[in-house]
């Protein structure tokens, strides 16, 4: 059963890895197309890509914790 | 030239895969060596301790004289109440250290050094502890450690630079800076006016003294942790939980009135969606410096454990010492490597310190905020 916690804990970091990088992929393309569009509010919305990323980034982190945390224990 | 550096890489990777298996094999007739534990190593120098290793100094019989700094173990004890005692002063006052938890020694039990020369720790096992100490004793551990050492280490470098800076200001008035204050006048110009004032407005120079201070104790905190014989404190989660306490009480001490309303009286709320939604709003309350917490800790952390991990595989490879030929091999592997998350790392402590700073910054701003315009919907 112990294999099978650790391999649960490897498959969802997985996870949340394709999670967080689908989210600040689909940002970051938003944000530089914006950028490519409207270059004068290119400080704008840079400062606000950098804050969602961070949020997105924040919710990734806590996922991954629990996965090292599942195999921090399990040992 | 490309070409050839990757005719040398695959050779090392061939060779030392070749030693790898010849290795394996040469093992069995000796299995009780102690196998060396990428896991524990990591976790050794990540997390805290009451001893600041520096180095092992070999003594050529296969043993190591270590060179560490023992810091003092200050704790209040249910027995003896407060107690003040070095690392070797410990067992007189009757308590153990173990895996650098405190406990107490019952009546007549004594510690056996016989393999414990040259280590400031003692080899106990689980068992031994189990069966030799009083767990009635409560043990409160206010030791100054390594991580809160360095704090205080950290603390004084920013004192001592800013200082510097400031004087700097007062001896180049009107003139253009000068020194290590032409270096850190940017920086605090972005911090004023990138992090601070989008969000802050006119109330920017009431917060931009924390602000700075955020960025510069983490930032410095976050490089000093990359620098060898130093202990990386934004990877404590004590450290940034700390922190972004600090951050939530200024966010939550300076809310508006209509911060509250809310949270606690949602205008333009169905009334029986009232109390469900308290809930899930003062549950954001308490998410905003959770994940700021686990954000900067997680972040450090994962790039200690990525270079130590390509410092382990040196060791992985090398058999803990005993193949020198499959070290050798993997060291471009794993020096290049080493060297590459480095300069990321130096380039994440920035950004980690932008990021904690911004979104202090950005909820300060959401929680200052008065929304008058609200009012005139109902």
């Amino acid at each position: 059963m112990e294999t099978l916690g650790l391999m649960g804990a490897g498959i969802g970091a997985g996870i949340v890895t394709i999670g967080a990088g689908m989210g600040i992929g689909r940002l970051a393309a938003a944000a530089v197309e914006s950028i490519a569009r409207q270059p004068e509010a290119a400080n704008d919305i840079r400062g606000n890509m950098i804050l969602t990323a961070a949020f997105i980034e924040g919710v990734a982190l806590i996922g991954q914790i629990v996965c090292l945390l599942i195999v921090l224990n399990a040992n | 030239m490309t070409g050839k550096y990757t005719l040398l890489l695959i050779l090392s990777l061939l060779i030392s895969s070749l030693l790898f298996s010849q290795e394996s094999h040469h093992e069995d007739s000796h299995g009780e060596k102690e196998e060396f534990k990428i896991g524990d190593m990591i976790m050794h120098h990540v997390l805290d301790s009451h001893d600041w290793h520096i180095t092992d100094i070999p003594k050529g019989n296969g043993e190591y004289t270590p060179v560490a700094l023992h810091l003092p173990w200050i704790f209040y004890s249910s027995r003896d109440g407060v107690v003040f005692s070095s690392t070797h002063g410990l067992e007189e006052k009757g308590y153990v250290a173990h895996h650098d938890k405190l406990y107490a020694l019952k009546e007549g039990a004594h510690v056996d050094h016989t393999h414990s020369e040259g280590h400031s720790e003692v080899h106990l096992d689980d068992h031994w502890i189990e069966e030799n100490t009083d767990h009635a004793v409560s043990i409160w551990d206010f030791s100054l450690t390594k991580t809160s050492l360095q704090m205080i280490i950290i603390g004084i470098l920013l004192v001592l630079t800013f200082g510097a800076v400031a004087k700097g200001y007062s001896r180049n008035d009107g003139q253009a800076p000068k020194g290590i204050q032409s270096f850190f006048e940017p920086i605090i110009m972005f911090i004023r006016d990138d992090v601070a004032k989008p969000f802050l407005g006119d109330n920017t120079y009431r917060f931009l003294p924390y602000l700075l201070t955020l960025f510069f104790f983490i930032w410095f905190s976050n490089l000093l942790g990359l620098t060898p014989f130093n202990s990386n404190i934004a990877g404590n989660i004590s450290v940034t939980a700390a922190l972004a306490l600090l951050s939530m009480i200024m966010i939550n001490w300076n809310g508006s009135k209509d911060y509250w309303k809310h949270i606690f009286l949602a205008p333009g709320l169905p009334k029986f969606l009232l109390p469900l939604m308290v809930i899930v709003e003062f549950i954001g309350v308490l998410t905003k410096p959770f994940a700021l917490a686990i954000r900067l800790f997680a972040n450090i952390s994962a790039g200690h454990f990525m270079v130590l991990s390509m410092v382990g595989m040196l060791f992985i490879m090398g058999k803990g010492g005993e193949s020198v030929v499959g070290a050798t091999a993997i060291s471009p592997i794993s020096i290049g490597f080493t060297a590459g998350i480095f300069l990321l790392e130096m380039i994440v402590a920035v950004i980690q310190a932008f990021i904690f700073t911004l979104l202090t910054a950005a909820f300060l701003g959401m929680a200052m905020e008065s929304h008058d315009h609200h009012e005139a919907h109902h």
